[in-house]
């Protein structure tokens, strides 16, 4: 018995990934839960548009934290600043009872929002734009899309890939007179296509099943998605070239996957975490996918209200993409590359081996 | 043509995998490289296909397209089939449609694994595989074939399957290199090397490693000094490096393997010597 | 066949009409074989005969069909494989663990005093198993097995990959457990091995169709030998007869074959070679047993 649990300690301290996924794992649970896990939101970004807009703005309680003032809007300016994401709410003040727009693909917000404004009800109308009935299920469905693209970007490509090098194939394909371009490209394309029919899928079955709108561009989507595959399957590539078998990529692809699940506001709104932890949401890329399916489908955001998740998706599909190819490339590559091509080449002499 | 090695250095880290080694390969015959695992034969095999680079030393093989490479591995990709195996190296080769039927099929046919097309590389036995790996790379009618211990692991049928394979690729034309652990197969090579902790321990036709031993080996039923002795089949060996004519025993003719087995105990010891 | 009384441990271990069925395939056929201390027991047959199937039914790793698989007399079980040596072809030790910590942890296992590291592998003993060569691991492997001095061991193909002196020194060990007094069921492909095995057991298609000695085993099987300069094409020419072609260095043999027919073969080739009738070898037994079960027939048992 003893022995046993010796062994196991001993095998334990050497298998660093699983001894770093014992003592990252619960600590990120922990700071996520404590820091970031919170439904409810403080404040939240106002615009008051309408000819009463400076008198409205003083009256409202301190939970509306007024970004726009503009006296000469109207209520399309409101619901422009809302589908463009700026704002979570917007009044809309006139003559008669002053409108409150809240923008429902925001649930968290929209929800707090709402039951502060129940205790108004005299002097607002609230009015639920893009998910009037505060459903879930339309803002959970074009983030799990995003979910689903990470799993199969990044666990299941990593195993195919290393499956390769596990059986020792890549050692034949190295070999072979084939371009390590087309082998890296041949080897990654089946996969951006089945995760990109994969996407479609689940996009329309969302649609069909839970009634969620598209609303946006489907161009916009695309775009979108088609940046976030490059970055997700860099990910597979670049686990793949860090494992040797299966299981070690699995369990790398999950400490990719863990804190995408949980810090990119698909479950926790960004704007409810704390800071320590919210700069960490922006470093994934599903942060960013999200605010895009979301943007798009439900609210029907325009291309360039979304510049921000478009630029750093772009950002991080060359440097991930690109990164995790080159090292791809180094496998297929001699050992050390002093060997031309075809005959006769004569390598550059080393330093004098230390023979004994 | 003859390809090869000549002085080759590899280092990987502080670890020296080759020291000085040259191997010839000329076409129409069979090379071995003998050894145990760790002797450095995959690092001189994967040198002249040209996935290690040499620290020192020259290489001399034909272009890509012109190399059949069965590595130690698995060496067939296990979730396709025999004729898609075919299929995916050819097209890596250029060979797709009759051309690649006309190369292909008569290599199956003497593998005897026409009859498995459909089969998945995954199960088949660990023989077929091996056959298989071998098929696929004879695919583009190799210059220089560089096979990784095809026959470790592999029952003796098929292992004569496999050799006839092989001869009849040298007897093509193909200048074989292929590693191996098996004695009796080394002997059969038109020259060997042996390899022992990536030195050159010896080198030649069968019959002048053999005949480069100095001392006598005797068969015996008693060893004087155990040190010096082995088993070989039902009798046991002791090898006088000094020639000195020993009391009992009978002199004996000595194979490859008596030879390699007498050669590394004398590296052993001049090892110990050197300490 | 000898037939021992249930209760008579003479064997260390003992099968009888073992079959062990998967699905359709008979992966065992009614084997009956036994190991009697002091022996070494050579076990031989092609990949897929059936061999370490066997052994795992006389492990009691795996129940039989039908039959009877018994350890020192008595149905296997754990406390009878405390006295069992059993090296698997994956040779079952722990990566991640050094030598001395995989040689503690078996000794602990098998309640032992804590080994030292064995001489041939005191350089090793603070690396990883991981690190080690193949060589070198399979010594390590039969240190492990060895440890609990077994009565019985199990050994499946433990030389593949091996270098000629680290195999003879292997193979020193095995020789040395059974002068001791140790039964040895050994697994091999490598008929030098063979002859040094007191008795041969030859698996074909999950039965058993010969055993004995080396003479037992070859049976009935005859052989010709054939000197050609050109041997390559007296191989070649044959084949394509048809024949049950092996090589012997440069000479082609035949199992079974009929000096007079190989004759018109080669001259029908035009190819000067001298043919005569030799002792047939155990790969050629397992070649015309190969060739039979390709097509199909039963192989003849001796």
């Amino acid at each position: 018995m003893r022995a046993m649990i010796l062994k196991e300690f001993r095998e334990l301290r050497r298998d660093r990934r699983t001894l770093a996924m014992l003592i990252a794992m619960p600590l990120l649970l922990l700071v996520v839960f404590g820091y970031a896990a919170n439904f409810s939101v403080d404040t939240v970004r106002t615009a008051v548009v309408g000819p009463q807009a400076e008198q409205a703005t003083a009256q409202l309680p301190f939970f509306f934290d007024v970004t726009t003032v503009e006296p000469d809007g109207n209520r399309s300016t409101a619901e422009d600043l809302l589908q463009r994401g700026e704002v979570d709410v917007a009044f809309v003040s006139s003559t008669g009872p002053a409108v409150a727009l809240v923008d429902g693909s925001n649930l968290f917000a929209a929800q707090s929002i709402v039951s502060v404004l129940n205790r108004l009800s005299d002097q607002v109308t609230t009015e639920v734009l893009y998910n009037p009935g505060l459903k879930t299920s339309w803002v959970m469905i074009p983030a799990i899309i995003g979910l689903i693209l990470t799993f199969i970007g990044t666990i299941i490509t990593s195993i195919g890939l290393v499956r390769e090098r596990q059986t020792g194939t890549l050692e034949q394909l190295a070999v072979m007179p084939i371009k390590p371009s087309t082998v890296i490209f041949g080897k990654i394309a089946p996969y951006f296509l089945v995760a990109s029919i994969d996407m479609a899928l689940i996009t329309v079955l969302g649609m069909w099943l839970f009634n969620v709108p598209f609303n946006g561009n489907p161009l916009v989507f695309a775009l979108g998605g088609a940046l976030f595959l490059f970055v997700v399957l860099g990910l597979g590539v670049f686990i793949s070239t860090v494992s040797q078998n299966a299981g070690q990529a699995i369990q790398l692809a999950f400490f990719f996957l863990m804190p995408q699940i949980l810090l990119s506001g698909m479950i926790f709104p960004l704007d409810a975490m704390a800071a320590g932890v919210r700069w960490i949401a922006y470093f994934l890329p599903l942060t960013y996918f999200t605010m895009i399916s979301r943007g798009v489908m439900l609210r029907g955001a325009p291309l360039d209200s979304l510049w921000l998740p478009v630029v750093a998706l772009t950002l991080m599909a060359l440097l991930v993409f690109t990164g995790a190819v080159l090292r791809f490339r180094r496998d297929l590559a001699p050992t050390r590359r002093k060997r031309g091509g075809t005959s006769e080449s004569d390598a550059a002499s080393g330093a004098e081996a230390g023979s004994t | 043509m003859s390809y090869g090695v000549s002085d080759a250095w590899v280092r990987f880290g502080s670890q020296v995998a080759l020291r000085g080694v040259s191997v010839g390969v000329p076409a129409g015959q069979v090379t071995a490289v003998v050894g145990g695992d760790g002797a450095g034969k995959s690092t001189l095999l994967r040198a002249l296909v040209g996935r290690v680079g040499l620290d020192q030393g020259s290489v001399a093989a034909p272009a890509r397209e012109r190399i059949g490479y069965l590595p130690a591995t698995t060496g067939s990709w296990l979730d396709m089939s025999v004729q898609e195996n075919i299929d995916f190296v050819g097209g890596a080769y250029g060979l797709t449609g009759q051309a690649l039927a006309r190369r292909a099929d008569p290599l199956l046919e003497r593998a005897d694994l026409a009859g498995v097309r459909d089969r998945l590389s995954g199960q088949l036995s660990g023989g077929m595989r091996r056959k298989l790996g071998f098929c696929l790379a004879m695919l583009p009618d190799p210059e220089l074939l560089v096979l990784d211990e095809p026959s470790t692991g592999v029952d003796p049928v098929s292992r004569v399957d496999l050799w006839r394979l092989i001869s009849e690729a040298a007897a093509n034309g193909s200048a074989v290199l292929m590693s191996t652990t098996y004695l009796d197969e080394a002997e059969r090579c038109a020259s060997l090397l042996v390899l022992h902790e990536g030195h050159t321990l010896l080198s030649g036709t069968p019959h002048e490693v053999v005949a480069s031993l100095s001392g006598t080996i005797i068969s015996t039923t008693t060893l004087s000094r155990p040190a010096f002795g082995w088993r070989h089949g039902r009798e046991l060996r002791e090898w006088f490096p000094e020639g000195r004519q020993p009391a009992g025993g009978s002199v004996i003719t000595p194979d490859l393997e008596d030879v390699v087995i007498a050669s590394s105990l004398k590296l052993g010891m001049d090892g110990e010597e050197r300490l | 066949m000898t037939r021992q009384s249930t209760t008579s441990p003479s064997f260390l271990t003992e099968s009888r009409a073992v079959s062990k069925r998967f699905g359709h395939f008979d992966a065992v056929d009614d084997v009956s074989m036994n190991v009697a201390g002091g022996e070494v027991v050579g076990l031989l047959g092609a990949n897929g005969a059936g061999k370490t199937t066997l052994i795992r039914i006389l492990l009691g790793l795996i129940g039989a069909s039908t039959g009877e698989a018994l350890l020192m007399g008595e149905p296997p079980s754990r406390e009878l494989r405390r006295s069992i040596g059993y090296v698997p072809q994956s040779l079952g030790l722990y990566d991640d663990l050094t030598v001395q910590e995989n040689l503690d942890f078996t000794a602990s296992a098998y309640s032992q005093p804590r080994p030292s590291v064995p001489a041939d592998l005191a350089d090793h003993a603070d690396t990883l198993v991981g690190d080690l060569a193949l060589g070198t691991q399979r010594r390590l492997a039969f240190a492990c097995a060895l440890l609990h001095r077994p009565a019985l061991l199990v050994l499946d193909e433990p030389t593949s990959g091996v270098d000629p002196l680290s195999r003879a020194r292997l193979w020193d060990t095995i020789h040395q457990q059974a002068d001791a007094g140790a039964g040895v069921l050994v697994t091999t492909h490598y008929m030098q091995e063979a002859q040094q095995c007191h008795r041969l057991l030859l698996m074909s298609g999950g039965r058993l169709v010969a055993q004995g000695s080396e003479r037992d085993v070859i049976g009935g099987t005859t052989a010709v030998e054939i000197s050609a300069d050109d041997w390559a094409a007296a191989f070649s020419a044959l084949e394509r007869a048809g024949e049950a072609v092996t090589l012997d260095g440069t000479d082609v043999r035949v199992a079974d074959g009929d000096p007079y027919r190989l004759q018109l073969v080669l001259e029908a080739a035009s190819i000067p070679a001298q043919i005569r009738s030799v002792p047939a070898t155990i790969e050629e037994r397992m070649t015309v047993l190969a060739r039979a079960e390709r097509v199909g027939s039963t192989p003849p048992t001796s």
